[in-house]
């Protein structure tokens, strides 16, 4: 059978042929093309590991900004609970300043409404002893107009003063 | 793209060609069938490569000789039809059916035929020419397409192309070798894309392709014996102590050699499965596509209305077989790569991982 007897010829130009074949991708192609497929495949793992890392620290800094972010609501909370202290402390301290300062205020009316009442009242006084005396004056004009009277009431206010002394 | 359509295009185009070709040879008057000698003149090689639509008319191909009075170089056209060449005081011819060299160059001497020491480019060395050039031609393609763009990915056919190489770089030689994959690598791809455009131009049927190649024993021994070379010329020391003093009882080494024996046997049918598994699994596509269009002829003799039927059943079957000889095309370039890595991988063993092995399978034990 011819099929299954080689053929030197074959043969020898089969084993030339693969040996230029093998010689020219051996020299020129391989390396560059298998350097290539490697440095590929290295880069796509390290594309992987970065994507994984970066995908680590992207959940960790998620993690970091939602503690944040609690920790600044928290922080939000306690200044508003200060504010609100704060306010309310300001608003009693501006009251009883406002009471203390009212009292002042009323209480130096009062000594002033005291005076003026003692004013008036000195001054009532005064005009009301000046009525008595203009009053008495004249009465004392009118009854003293005989004599017999006048000596009669020095007689008794000298009685008076000495019943005093 | 384009490509494959082209490539089925040729393929659909030689399948409605064939009965032309066939009818035309009928009325040339080789009016008798005869299936055994077109089965063999097409799975076999040639002095000229056939044009499609006439079957008389070839392509020369030079043919070199070493005749008893030294070399000889001269074109197959002179010697086509039983035409004999005498060149200098030599005569050639091609022998004829009843002779023992059938269809191949023979010298005239004295009456008698005598094969020379023949070298002639023919059909088959012509069709792995083609099928070099077609090779580095990618491979040159794909490293200049490398150098101008780095690693960034190609598209379309080199993109395709880097594909084939990723996928048995990376799933094949880098799984089985390891860190010896670069060493390897260089061989193994040169293997596989050979023999995969090798299969792929058996297929087309018409020029450039249709030169049975990959289907032919003295290719596929070529290659076996390249990867047998490589196994044993690469091989550690462990593999030879392996196979000269393997690790078994002492009587079955000494005095009589039967492990040694074994072994050494054992290195030889591997170059041997690989070249009959590459070329039975090639040529046997081929003959199931050539023996389903020749039903055509069979049935048409005996009938035109059965040779009518079996056309379009051959035609189906053989368009059929041909898209799994693409697929097998890929598989059996794919196997022999796959085979030839795992056959360097075990003579790259070394002492300390088998004795890891061992260690293991007696824990477990």
């Amino acid at each position: 059978m011819e099929l299954f007897t080689p053929d030197f010829g074959l043969i020898f130009w089969m084993f030339v042929a693969f040996a230029v074949l093998f010689f020219i991708l051996w020299k020129f192609a391989w390396p560059v093309i298998l350097k290539n497929v490697d440095s590929r495949a290295d880069l796509i793992d390290k594309g992987v590991e970065y994507a994984q890392n970066a995908k680590q620290q992207l959940d960790s800094a998620r993690q970091q900004a939602e503690e944040y972010v609690a920790e600044a609501r928290r922080q939000q909370a306690e200044m508003l609970r200060d504010a609100d202290r704060i306010k309310t402390q300001i608003i009693e301290e501006a009251r009883s300043a406002a009471q203390v300062e009212a009292q002042k205020v009323m209480d130096s009316a009062k000594v002033q409404i005291q005076q003026q009442q003692k004013e008036a009242e000195q001054q009532f006084r005064n005009q009301v002893s000046e009525f008595a005396l203009d009053i008495a004056e004249k009465v004392v004009k009118n009854q003293m107009s005989d004599k017999q009277a006048q000596t009669k009431l020095v007689n008794t206010l000298l009685d008076e003063i000495e019943s005093k002394n | 793209m384009n490509k494959i359509l082209i490539i089925f295009t040729a393929i659909f185009a030689c399948l409605f060609s064939a009965p032309e070709i066939k009818a035309a040879e009928d009325s040339h008057g080789e009016s008798k069938l005869d299936p055994k000698e077109i089965i063999f003149e097409h799975l076999g090689d040639g002095y000229g490569w056939e044009v499609p639509f006439n079957h008389h008319k070839r392509i020369p191909l030079p043919v070199i000789v070493f005749g008893s009075d030294g070399l000889h170089i001269f074109s197959s056209s002179r010697i086509t039809d039983g035409q004999e060449y005498v060149d200098g005081k030599t005569t050639f011819k091609l022998a004829g059916k009843d002779s023992d060299f059938k269809g191949k160059v023979v010298e005239i001497v004295d009456g008698k035929e005598l094969r020379p020491f023949d070298i002639s480019i023919t059909k088959n060395v012509c069709g792995i020419f083609i099928a070099v050039i077609i090779v580095v031609g990618l491979m040159l393609w794909l490293r200049s397409y490398v150098n101008k763009h780095g690693y960034k990915a190609p598209r379309k056919g080199l993109g395709f192309l880097e594909l084939l190489i990723d996928f048995i770089y990376g799933s094949v030689i880098k799984s089985t070798l390891g860190a010896k994959s670069r060493k390897f690598a260089p061989y193994l791809l040169t293997v596989f894309f050979f023999i995969f455009i090798m299969n792929l131009l058996g297929l087309i049927v018409i020029f450039p392709g249709g030169a049975n190649l990959t289907g032919n024993i003295a290719v596929t021994l070529v290659l076996a014996v390249l990867t047998f070379i490589v196994t044993n010329l690469f091989a550690t020391r462990h593999y030879w102590k392996e196979i000269f003093w393997p690790e078994v009882p002492l009587w079955l080494k000494f005095p009589l050699p039967i492990m040694p024996a074994i072994e050494i046997f054992g290195m030889f049918t591997k170059p041997a499965a690989l070249t009959v598994r590459l070329f039975a699994n090639m040529m046997g596509g081929h003959m199931i596509v050539i023996v389903l269009t020749l039903l055509i002829f069979i049935f048409a003799a005996v009938s035109p209305v059965a040779g009518g039927a079996t056309t379009v059943v051959s035609v189906l079957f053989s368009i059929f077989m041909l898209l799994i000889d693409v697929l097998v095309s890929f598989i059996q370039a794919y196997v022999f790569t796959m085979l030839s890595t795992i056959f360097i991988s075990l003579a790259q063993v070394e002492e300390e991982h088998l004795k890891e092995e061992h260690d293991h399978q007696l824990q477990t034990k």
